[in-house]
Formats: C-alpha cells, sequence, structure tokens
C-alpha cells in the first residue's frame, strides 16, 4: 500500500498530462483545472488503497475519468447514436492521394498535416461523441494501452479497439474538412 | 506510385492490422510479418507512414500548456488536505 506522505512527490509529475486530457473532456480551462483538482483530492484521500510499485498514471486517470463522467458531463451515458460507422478506413489519406506520382502525394499530405493548426486538431477531437473521445485521449494523447484504457474506462478490450477505430477514423473525416477550409488541397482533390 | 491498389492478401492482413501495429498491440511474431510486408510493399508502405505522421501530429498538437499558477493552486489545495487530515 502507498504511504499518503509521498503522494504529492509521486502524483505532481502527472498534473500537467491530466490537465490537458481534462481539458479535452470538459472544453472549458475553468472545469479543467476543477476537475484535475477535485481528481488530486480523491487521489490524496484514497492513496492508501493504492497498491505502490503499480501503475499510478492509470489509477489518475481512472480518477480523473469518474470524476468527469459523474460530474463534469452534460452527455447522457448511453451509448452514442451517431453513426461513426459508415466512415471508411484510411479516409484522409484516401483522398489526399494523387493518382499522378508519389511526389506529388507526399507534397499533399506534408502540406495537410503542417498545415493543420492545434485548433483543428482539439476542435476535430472535440467534435468526437464521448464514448469515441475518451478512448481516443487516452490512447492518442496518453499512449494508453488497450488493457489499461479497457481498466480506465471499465469496459471490454474489444469495446476499446472498435470504439478507437471509429473515432480515429470519425476524426479524420473532420480533419479533411478543416484541410479544405484551409486551402490545403490540390486543386480536384475534393472528389474522392 | 504512393496510392497504388493494395490487394494482395498480405495487404489485406496488414492494413486490417493497421492500428494494433501502430498501438505496439502485436505479437512479436505478427508485427514482424508486418514489418516485412512494408518493407516489400510500398503502397502499404505508403499507408503506415502517412497515419504515422499524423498520430504525431495529433499528439504534438494536443498538448496544453498548463496555467503554472495552477500548479500553485493545486499544491496548496494539496496542502489543505494535508493538514487538516494530517
Amino acid at each position: 500500500m502507498a504511504d499518503q506522505a509521498d503522494f504529492e512527490r509521486d502524483a505532481m509529475e502527472y498534473a500537467r498530462q491530466l490537465y490537458s486530457a481534462a481539458l479535452r473532456m470538459t472544453r472549458n480551462p475553468s472545469d479543467a483545472e476543477d476537475l484535475v483538482q477535485e481528481t488530486y483530492l480523491k487521489a490524496y484521500r484514497a492513496y492508501h488503497t493504492f497498491e505502490a510499485g503499480t501503475n499510478l498514471k492509470a489509477w489518475l486517470y481512472r480518477i480523473l475519468t469518474n470524476t468527469y463522467i459523474n460530474k463534469y458531463r452534460k452527455e447522457s451515458r448511453r451509448p452514442s447514436e451517431v453513426d461513426l460507422g459508415s466512415v471508411e478506413d484510411l479516409y484522409l489519406y484516401r483522398r489526399i492521394g494523387s493518382e499522378e506520382s508519389a511526389e506529388v502525394s507526399r507534397t499533399t499530405e506534408d502540406r495537410v498535416l503542417d498545415g493543420l493548426v492545434e485548433s483543428d486538431i482539439k476542435a476535430a477531437v472535440e467534435s468526437l461523441p464521448e464514448n469515441f473521445r475518451l478512448p481516443v485521449l487516452l490512447a492518442d494523447l496518453e499512449g494508453f494501452s488497450y488493457k489499461e484504457i479497457a481498466e480506465i474506462l471499465d469496459v471490454p478490450i474489444g469495446t476499446v479497439m472498435s470504439r478507437l477505430h471509429r473515432g480515429r477514423k470519425a476524426m479524420q473525416k473532420v480533419l479533411w474538412e478543416y484541410a479544405k477550409t484551409r486551402g490545403l488541397l490540390p486543386e480536384g482533390a475534393e472528389m474522392p | 506510385m504512393s496510392h497504388n491498389d493494395c490487394e494482395t492478401p498480405d495487404c489485406d492482413d496488414a492494413l486490417a492490422n493497421l492500428y494494433e501495429y501502430l498501438d505496439s498491440e502485436m505479437e512479436d511474431a505478427e508485427a514482424s510479418q508486418i514489418r516485412e510486408h512494408l518493407d516489400d510493399c510500398s503502397g502499404c508502405h505508403s499507408r503506415f507512414d502517412f497515419e504515422t505522421r499524423l498520430r504525431i501530429v495529433v499528439r504534438e498538437r494536443l498538448s496544453e500548456e498548463v496555467p503554472p499558477e495552477f500548479i500553485a493552486r493545486l499544491r496548496s489545495a494539496l496542502e489543505r488536505e494535508t493538514s487538516t487530515n494530517g
């Protein structure tokens, strides 16, 4: 069991990462700060139940996620009714590609990847229904494994994989729209 | 051709496992089969490369600067909690 006196030393190093995730969950800085603070206070009070030497980062994210779900989430807990299933694999890649040459494709890829700004990426993540947004954040921002995400969200690994897959595709669809708006694509690339 | 068709069974296998491969969720033997295929197939290689670069962009541009005064507030909230429990 972990010693409560060590909590600050052990846990504070994750505050920055938790804040980034909290901001994408709550979508505003003030709620993100409240969410992270509440997470740390809960974690401190429960630290004697944390098994020292196990995964502290995942434990903190589990508290963060549960606190968010119980307190801040305005959407219903029911699975999203938004149909993300119809987005094809490699959505962005397929649309960027040039029939003519690999160089043209590569140039367009570079222009899209360089040209999508922070606000585009953030808005794309925030546009995802929550059931998809949380696994995408935990995997793509935090680098958690499928097993860790399953434990943090308390869902089966198969569910994590399918939501991640569909969430990432849906995000690519939104990013494609931003790329078009920003004029990052060559003439005629709009039509797949 | 960067966007040439990938229609062999090996391509199907590789593309079906694209995310598991990039997420480092495959057994070593399976992952090395895919690695070998990517060495031989420029179409699949190009697809995997794009997805890899996209996820780096996503991760980099999602990170947030934490307001320094927030970290200070968080520490004092913890200290208050410690002293009331201490």
